[in-house]
Formats: C-alpha cells, structure tokens, sequence
C-alpha cells in the first residue's frame, strides 16, 4: 500500500547462502513464498505459542522447528507455512518485531523450507548466532557457545568456588518485573553453562505429575543421557523434529 | 533518494532535510529544489507529486502550495498534474475505489485554494456527484438499493468542505450554496441509516438506530456548525494563506466534466424485500462505511475538540493507517506528528479501537491494530498506555451490552497487548468478578483474556501475572496437560482397552502403515470388542501418539489418517470421535481446537460434524460462560468459507489464464491456415502450402497451443466442479446451524409476549447509564483532573521521542497503566439470570455470525427464511436479521 517508504527490492535483508539459484531467483523465491522464517526466539518457546500468534495472521499449514543438530532440541528459530500468501505477508509486517515469550521475534519471507533446513548451521549445533555471541541470553541457553567452552576451560583450571561466577556474569536484567528472576536463577557457578531455570517449571509440573510418561512414548530413546537433556530443558520435544524422525527409520525398516 | 523527493516526502515533517520548523520555509525550500529539478525530470516530478499527495494526504495543503508556486512559473506542468489527478479521480470513480476517490477530491479542493483550480469547475465535480447520488435513490430513475454509492458521493463533497469551505465561500458563494442546498435536498429524499447489526454496543443497536443521526447526518450536522462558525477549524492548515499574494498572480485551469459509473438494473418493476436486500448488501460492500464513532471515556476525559476537527483527525488517522499499514515506523510517527495545534490521544485511541472492533469487519486484520497500539505505546510513553487503560476500562465496564463479534476482538486483542507488555495489569482492579456469576459477561472475559494469555504464553508465568489478585487463579484454565485414558503410568488400573493401545503403540512404533493397522482392527479388535471401545481405543492412542506438538499431531494424521477415516466414515462416528478429542485434551482448549480443525483440514470430521457436536447439551449448557465451543465452531465456519474463497481465486486466475491461451491457441491456428492456404512456387509449379519446415514448426505451435489450453479448460471444470461442492458444503452448513439455533433458543428463550426485546432479558440490569449521546462528547467541557489540561502542541514540534529499542521495553514507564483508575470496580453485582444471560449471548453469535459471513448466506436466504417461518421466536428473527442487515419490517 504505502510504496513511499518501502523499498520493494529489499524483502529480506536476510540472503541464504545455501540458497543454489541466482539472487534474482532468490528474490523471485522470496515474492511467492508462504513460508516465513522466525528468529530471536526463546530456545523455550513451543509449537502452540507459536501457533497462537502466528494464526492470528491466517491458517497455518505447518510449523517446523529449528534443532540443534547435536542435541536435536529447539534452537531458537522455526519456520512457519501458511497456505495463502497474503497471509504470509502480513506475518512479516504484523508479527516482526513483537514480542513472543518475552523476546523481540524476527519474521522474514522464506525461499521455501526444505528438508535438512531445520538444523542449525553453527559448528556446536545451534545456530551460527549463538556460536560466537558474548552476551548472556537466558531464553537461548546462556552465553555464546564458544564463551561457554572457554568457560568451561577456566573452569577447570581454576576452582573459583560457589558464587563466584558473578564477576563473569553481566548484569541481565530480571525477565519479570515484579517477580524477581524466579527460583534458582543466577545459581552457583556449577550451574553456569545451563542455566535454564527461568522457565523450567512449565513442564517440570508435568513431569512430575507423570514421572514415567516419557517412558511410553512412541518414539525411540536415542538419547543416551535423556536425564541431562530433560534437565536442560524440559520444554523440548526430547527426539526431535518427527519429519526427520519418520525419514531415518524409514530408511531404515525399507 | 535524490533531494528533491526527500523534501517532498518529508515536507511538514520535523528532520534533518529541513532546518527550521517554520511551514513557510519548508514550502520554498521544496519548492525551490522541484523548480530546479523540473527541466530534468519533468517525467518523474509528476509521477512523485501525485504519489506524495494521495499517500500523503496529511500534507495535501502543502503539497497544494508547493503545486501553487510552481503553477507561478511552470504553468505547463501544472495543467499535467491536473490533467493526471482528473484522469485518476475519474479511473477511481469507475472503479469504486473509494479512497482514491475521496484523497484526490480533496488534492482537487485544495488546488482551487492555491489558485490552481477555477472554484467553479471544483464546484461542477461536486455537482455531478450530487445529482449522480440523488438520481440514485430516485425510485424511477435510479436504485435506491444502492444508497451506499450516493451517500458515499455526498460524504467525500461534505468531506472536501474543511479543506475549500472558506475559500469556495469567498470566490463563489452562489455556486456552493447552491451545492449545500443541493446536499440539504438529498439529505431529504435518502433513507435514514439505521445501521441495524452493525453497532458496538447491544443498546445502541436498539435504541439508537432509529433516533439518532447516521453517518451521513452527522457529517452534516458538523459541516453545518463549521459553517456557522465562519468555516474556522484547528485542525486544517492553510499555508496557501502565506503565499497568498503570489499564488492570485497564477493561471487556474479548469476541470473536465466527470462520469460517474452505471448502476445494476432493478431487475423488475417490482421488487421484492429479498432482491432489494441483496442489491443493498453488495453497494454496502463495495462502498463501506469508513468509520463508526466509538465513544469510550467519559466526556470529561476526551478532548474537547469542535465536531469537525474530531472528524479531520479521524481522516488524518485512518488515512495514515490505511496508507502506512506495513511501514510501523512510519506508521506511528505520523500518527503521534499529526499537524493539529491540540493534543488528541484520546480521539486517537478511539479512532483506533473504532476500527480495531468495526463492523462487518475492520479492513486489516484485527492483529495490525495491536501493532499500532504497541507502536503507539511506545512513541508516547508518557501518555498513551495510560490512555489505552482507560479505553480497556471503559470498555470492561460496558462489556456485557458489547457485541459478541467485537468481544472475541477485545480478548484476542488484549492477551495479545500484555504479550508484548510483560503481562502486567492491576488485575487487583477486576478481582471483583470473582464475587460474580460464572456467567457474567465481565467475569467471562477475565476468564477467557487469561486462557488467551496462557496459550501465548504459559501457565506458571500468567500465574505469577496474577499475584496482585491471588483469587483469579480460579479463572486460569487447567494446566493443559493431556489426559489419556491408557496412560499406563498406574500399572495396578490395566484393563484389556489398556493392552490394546499398547498393542497399538507397538505397531505405530514398528511403522506398520495405515492398512495393516486397519486390519489390525479389523481383524483383531473389533470381533472381540464393541465399536465404542474400539473407537476409543485407537483414537485416544492415536491422539497419545501425536500429543507432543501440532508437528506430532499433523504427522500422525497424515501417516494414520486412513485409520480414523475408516474407523469414523459417518457422522455419528464423527461426532464420537470429536467427543474423545474433547476428553483426551480436556485440559486445554487450544489443542482441542487445533486436533479437529486440522481433522477438519484432512476431512476426517466434517463440518456436519462438528455443528451438531457443538449443538450437544455439553457444549449448549456452555454457551454463555465459555468461548470454546464457538472457538470450535468459528473455525469450522471460516474453514469451509475458506475454502469456496481460495476455490475462487483459483478460478479467477484459471480464467485469465485460459482467455490467454485461447488468444495464443487462435493466433497459432490462425497463422497455420495462412501458411497452408498460401500458394507457393514449388520447383516452378504453384503449390499449396509454404516451406514444409515452417509449416511443421507452426503445425506443432497450433498443437502446443490448443493441448495447453485444453488442459488449463480442464483445471478450471475441475475446480469449478470443487467450487459447486464447496458451495453445497456450505450451503449445509449454514441451514444446519440455523435449524440447530432455532431449536436450541426455542427452548430457552421466554415466550414472545414476554421477551419482545433484548432489553426485556436483562430487564434488571440498568442499561440507561450506557447510551452516550455521540454529540454530547464534543461539545462538553473538558476536565483537568488529570492535569494534562490542554497542551497545546506546535504543527511540527516532535512530539515523538525516539521509541526505545525492542530489548528495552522496561524502560517505557508502565506505572503509567496504573495512573488513570477510574471506575473498574463499580459493579459488584450482575443482575441478569443465567438462562436469559444464555439467551442473550447465544443470540449475540446467531448476530455476529450472520453478519461475518452475511455475504454467503444472502444467495440462501431464501432458504433461511424457510427455516425462520417454522415459528421463529422474534429475537431470534431479529438476530438473524440485524447480522444480515435485513429490515425487520420488510418481513411477514
């Protein structure tokens, strides 16, 4: 509507590197598109919150994801699918810049999700951005992956002792206001590369009104150490993303 | 950007391209880099000027001014930016678009006051839309039905008038008061607006559509008062008035005559109330009303504007959001810079919420009016969430007379606001629902603005959301935990039913596909077990499996989807299934949604289905204090509206595509009969036919040709053939829905005699205090207790401190929410019994959902009708009605 202030040439400042066509195609992908990327979430946040705001913008076709490809649990971005374009439209310019579970989400047309997108791209598994990143992010597992191995190396150089780790850690500002930072936040410097808790107990509740469920679920326990993972974050889908689920063991029962 | 367009574009506004903030200045400056650029780029100048002035429109008097100058100089030119707004005013008018229409009307009114224009060719333009409007509703001539298009006539000449009123007065007085006795006339001859079913509020609906002023009236009544007041208003500036001397040395061009488009035919002479209301029905569509006056805070609260400025600022608004929808910077700092000397804030949230709750609907999506408010917010954050508290107290407080449609808007709108404020609210200030019936309109919106939240969010953190007021946790929905009825977690409670879904986890674990299960089944459970233990069996181990994300649930229904269509093949199995859907998410609402919307998507339940499982005492006993049976129901509706729109679409594109082909395929055949007729010299002897090559290249073209055609002709009988099937579905539907409404009220509503309004339901409740008169508002004094008193605001001081960046949202000064508590807790009790409460609000959704899809049920009316005269109770009619837009007196 407004062509004044919009430069219709830049959709998304955003280019996929792995993207095989020419930049024309690339953008010629990114006009048709129904499929719009998601960034800046919190690693916590579930396919169903998703799915509360983003169908505000129209029927959503699918939501997918984005893994940690070590871990196979949520890294922080996902794409979501709708079926008609003016829909996707107006995810990017209703929903880009809000807040979702607490944070600043990015919405951008996406050239189309194919399968293998879903992973992260950094060399730890996550994303690129939290490879290098030097802040302390609660939502996206804490520091940077790279601080959190120097750290970690520190660490075991020097025993600093419990509380010490304050002189590491910058001051955050509490996620809720009147709350405090919730139970065992900012915790002993044992805890510092997992610092999860801010919002471990949405489904700590419910896993210790059933203990065992887990056990029965359908899929296979891949996980050598599910204990550790649950730990780290309760609220992922402990296997991962079923698509790939489905694809690997249908390789291999054919 | 090359200079000359950043200083049209940001012309008026505070920034680095000018250096004062005097107008004057602005207009020579930009002035000055348009003369110099001229002779260049002549070409694209136009082309940005024009664009600047309808996207702009806000600016238009500068952009008059700047056009005045230049008409000084580059007399030429100018008649090309004349000639091209008449072309595009005329284009608009046939077109129907309406505010193309209505900004280029006002672009021409303001280049009369720059001298650009003759007066009296403006005053012609107004004319013809005149007499084009009053034949309009002339029964002989012309189609009453259509009374949207005169009236939107008449509406963009009365809305031109704040901009030329003074000027047009000064140089031809005769002229205008001819077209103001002209307006007067029509005025007479029109019918009143009663705007039956399209009103916010329940009593306005029936008090106020008979006596109070339409839309049309109102603008008069205000044109009316600026008139008498010498045409002085605030809130237009009038820069032309510092080049005055100047601009009177400038030639003025002239208009050509305009035409207006043709009118659709009464089909007879005799029209039946049927036929009229379909007609009225597609002029309302394509010529909707802009805007409807939300009243919100108490009149000593608002500004105290003149009535014509609140209607200037009400264009200003709408006009930024419809222009910048997308570009939120823009967006809201033209919205916070408006060039007013007063403040607005108030009118602004009003403006706001007016659209954010309009009826039929808004003209974006509800959710871009939550972006305009957050941006809002943060622009002013020392003023507008304070503001915004106030309108959702007011509107809190009024809640039960609000229609239902607008209700759903309110709640959806509100979680969604928190969400992005950190969920804070002094739910302290609404504790009191408690106290009341758990169906209380107000109590219900707590409840179901918390459930909203807990899907955005989770349940722990609008827990602690709520501390201030502990007592609401009693409101939050049940943890959203899955309850499955195998869960072998208890190992002492396995039954048989338990080792069969373990049986069946196994086989899902083992891959087994959709056949061998079914046989599984088949072969299996069924011989040893009743149907209703085997369908429950499987599908809540079915849903078990796909419990963990809408991802686990979609890729078990598209790997065992067969399964559950085998299983459930008819409506009653499909109405059990919902049934187990129901009991296995229990706990939460949204994946209950979810589940049968995206059964729904996969056609393992039909609409039919869930009509009647809605219809089900469980459901109908919840009508009235929760939103999730018609969560359920709104989905199914829109989903198979859906449907028919995307089926049209398709079929659009299909048919431009084919005209197309057929064009090319014609072309083709065409060519091949010209080169097999033509008479060659082959070896010395005629022959016909050219060169073989080219004969065989075009031979394959023509083929080519008519297969592509042919087979996009195919795609379309398909989807057409989709579409008839799609339209039956829906045609279904609804009759189904009506027929379960009129049994489900015919229960429960009182007899006629004695509920012949909605009043007469909540005859306890006091709905006088409600009715705010619309004018009372404008014209009372304004209060200072909330020490604001009116600042006055310089045209291009910059109201606008940077917003904060998005991380930062703390430091906007949320105390300011709590600052304006007012009311809140001023109703302790509600009054109305809990059958009339049901009757009332189930009637609020047979009206709203009327009115959403009114567009599909029109073509069945008829049929409806049918379903209404098996002794329909009058409120029932009247909901019906008033959703569609229908004259209740039109009727038997």
């Amino acid at each position: 509507m407004a062509s004044l202030f919009k430069d219709p040439n830049k959709l998304s400042a955003y280019r996929d590197r792995r993207f095989s066509g020419t930049q024309e195609e690339f953008e010629q992908a990114l006009l048709s598109s129904t499929t719009v990327y998601v960034g800046n979430m919190s690693f916590y946040t579930t396919e169903e919150q998703v799915y509360e705001l983003f169908s505000r913008a129209g029927e959503i076709k699918k939501i997918i994801m984005g893994l940690d490809k070590q871990s196979k649990t949520p890294c922080g971005f996902c794409f979501v699918l709708y079926y008609s374009r003016e829909d996707t439209e107006d995810a990017v310019k209703y929903v880009s810049g809000t807040i979702l579970d607490d944070r600043p989400v990015r919405v951008d047309f996406d050239w189309g999700f194919k399968d293998g997108r879903q992973w992260g791209r950094g060399k730890s598994g996550g994303q690129v951005r939290d490879e290098y990143r030097t802040d302390y992010d609660p939502g996206r597992g804490g520091y940077g992956k790279l601080v959190q191995k120097e750290l970690e190396a520190q660490r075991q150089l020097v025993d600093y002792g419990a509380g010490s780790l304050g002189s590491f850690q910058p001051a955050v500002p509490l996620p809720y206001g009147r709350s405090g930072g919730g139970p065992g936040y900012g915790g002993g410097s044992h805890r510092y590369a997992k610092d999860y808790s801010r919002k471990r107990n949405r489904d700590d509740d419910r896993r210790s009104h059933e203990p065992s469920k887990r056990a029965g679920d359908y899929e296979f326990n891949r996980n050598s150490d599910p204990d550790s993972r649950l730990e780290k974050n309760p609220r992922f889908r402990e296997r991962g993303d079923s698509d790939e689920d489905e694809e690997d063991n249908g390789k291999r029962h054919s | 950007m090359s200079s000359w367009r950043s200083l049209l574009l940001r012309i008026g506004d505070k920034c680095p391209e000018y250096n004062s903030s005097d107008p004057r200045e602005h207009i020579e400056t930009c002035f000055g880099a348009l003369r110099r650029e001229l002779d260049h780029s002549e070409g694209e100048l136009l082309t940005f000027i024009l664009q600047c002035a309808e996207q702009l429109p806000h600016k238009i008097p500068l952009y008059g001014t700047v056009v005045g100058l230049l008409n000084l100089e580059k007399e030429e030119f100018v008649k090309k930016i004349v000639d091209s707004t008449q072309t595009n005013f005329q284009d608009a008018l046939i077109s129907g678009n309406c505010d193309r229409v209505r900004i280029l009307m006002r672009f021409l009114t303001v280049l009369m006051c720059s001298k650009v224009l003759q007066p009296s060719s403006v005053v012609v333009t107004f004319e013809s839309l005149l007499s084009s409007a009053a034949t309009i509703v002339d029964e002989e001539k012309g189609n009453p039905s259509w009374q949207a298009q005169a009236d939107f006539y008449v509406r963009c000449i009365l809305s031109c008038l704040p901009w030329g009123g003074a000027e047009l007065l000064e140089q031809a007085p005769e002229e205008i008061e001819r077209v103001m006795v002209g307006i007067e006339a029509y005025l007479s001859i029109r019918k009143h607006v009663s705007d039956e079913g399209l009103s916010y509020f329940e009593a306005d609906d029936e008090n106020g559509g008979l006596e109070g002023t339409d839309f049309l009236e109102d603008l008069w009544n205000r044109i009316q008062i600026l008139s008498s007041n010498g045409w002085k208003l605030d809130s237009v500036p009038k820069p032309h008035l510092s080049f005055e001397a100047q601009l009177v040395a400038g030639k003025s061009h002239d208009l050509n005559p305009i035409s207006t488009p043709g009118l659709p035919d009464l089909p007879l002479s005799t029209v039946s109330e049927i036929i009229y209301g379909k007609l009225k029905h597609e002029a309302e569509l394509k010529y909707p009303q802009r805007i409807r006056r939300l009243n919100i805070y108490p009149v000593h609260k608002a500004e105290d504007l003149q009535p014509i400025d609140q209607f200037v600022v009400e264009e200003y608004l709408l006009d930024v959001m419809f222009y910048f929808n997308g570009c939120r910077k823009e967006c809201a700092s033209f919205m916070v810079g408006l060039p007013v000397p007063f403040r607005y804030e108030y009118l602004m949230a009003e403006t706001i919420f007016s659209q954010l709750l309009l009826l039929p609907q808004p003209p974006f999506k509800p959710m871009y009016y939550t972006l305009v408010i957050i941006d809002l917010c943060k622009a002013l954050p020392g003023a507008f969430p304070a503001v915004v508290a106030g309108a959702v107290r007011a509107l809190f407080e009024r809640i039960a007379d609000l229609d239902m449609e607008c209700r759903t808007r309110l709640i959806l709108w509100f979680s969604h606001h928190l969400s992005n404020f950190q969920f804070i609210w002094p739910w302290e200030e609404w504790a009191f629902v408690l106290d009341l019936p758990k169906w209380a309109p107000q109590r219900v919106f707590v409840q179901e603005v918390l459930e909203r939240e807990v899907r955005l969010s989770y349940w722990e953190k609008i827990k602690q959301s709520v501390e201030n007021a502990p007592g609401l946790e009693e409101l939050l929905p049940p943890k959203g935990i899955p309850n499955f009825k195998y869960s072998t977690e208890n190992e002492s409670e396995r039954t048989e039913e338990h080792s069969l879904s373990t049986e069946l986890i196994k086989l899902v674990k083992a891959r087994k596909t959709s056949r061998e299960i079914i046989s599984w089944v088949e072969e299996t459970v069924l011989p040893a077990h009743n149907l209703e233990i085997t369908l429950r069996v499987v599908i809540q181990t079915l849903l078990d499996i796909g419990s963990k994300s809408f991802t686990h649930l979609i890729t078990i229904l598209e790997r065992y989807g067969q399964v559950i269509a085998k299983i459930c093949p008819d409506e009653d199995s499909q109405v059990f299934l919902i049934e187990e859907i129901c009991t296995y998410w229990k706990n939460n609402a949204q994946m209950t949604a979810m589940t049968i919307d995206r059964m729904m998507g996969y056609r393992l339940i039909s609409n039919l289905a869930i009509v009647r499982w809605v219809f089900s005492p469980v459901n109908v006993n919840q009508f009235h204090t929760s939103d999730s049976p018609w969560e359920i129901l709104r989905n199914a509706i829109s989903k198979t509206y859906n449907r028919i729109t995307d089926l049209r679409k398709e079929i659009t594109s299909f048919k431009t595509s084919l005209a197309s082909a057929e064009v090319t395929a014609l072309k083709a055949k065409t060519d091949l009969e010209a080169s097999e007729s033509k008479l060659m010299l082959v070896d010395g002897e005629p022959a016909l036919g050219e060169n073989p090559v080219r004969m065989k290249r075009l031979r394959s073209y023509a083929e080519k040709a008519k297969e592509k055609e042919d087979s996009i002709r195919d795609n379309l009988e398909a989807k057409e053939a989709l579409l008839v099937r799609a339209l039956a579905e829906n045609e279904a539907l609804f009759l189904s829905l009506y027929k379960k409404f009129l049994a489900v009220l015919m229960d429960q509503l009182p007899e006629p005699s004695k509920a012949g309004k909605l009043m007469d339901l909540k005859s306890s409740h006091d709905a006088v205090d409600i009715a705010v008169d619309p004018e009372e508002s404008s014209t009372m004094e304004i209060g200072d207790e909330d020490g604001k008193g009116k600042k006055r605001f310089h045209p291009f001081s910059a109201l606008i401190p940077p917003p904060p960046p998005l991380n930062c949202r703390s430091s906007i000064d949320l105390s300011l929410l709590f600052s304006d508590t007012n009311g809140g807790n001023a109703s302790v009790t509600y009054n109305v019994g809990e059958k009339e409460q049901w009757c009332l609000s189930t009637l609020g959704y047979v009206k709203a959902i009327s009115r959403q899809y009114a567009s599909e049920i029109w073509p069945i009316v008829e049929k409806i009708d049918e379903i209404l005269a098996e002794n329909a109770h009058p409120l029932f009619r009247r909901a019906v009605y008033s959703g569609l837009g229908r004259p209740l007196d039109g009727c038997c």
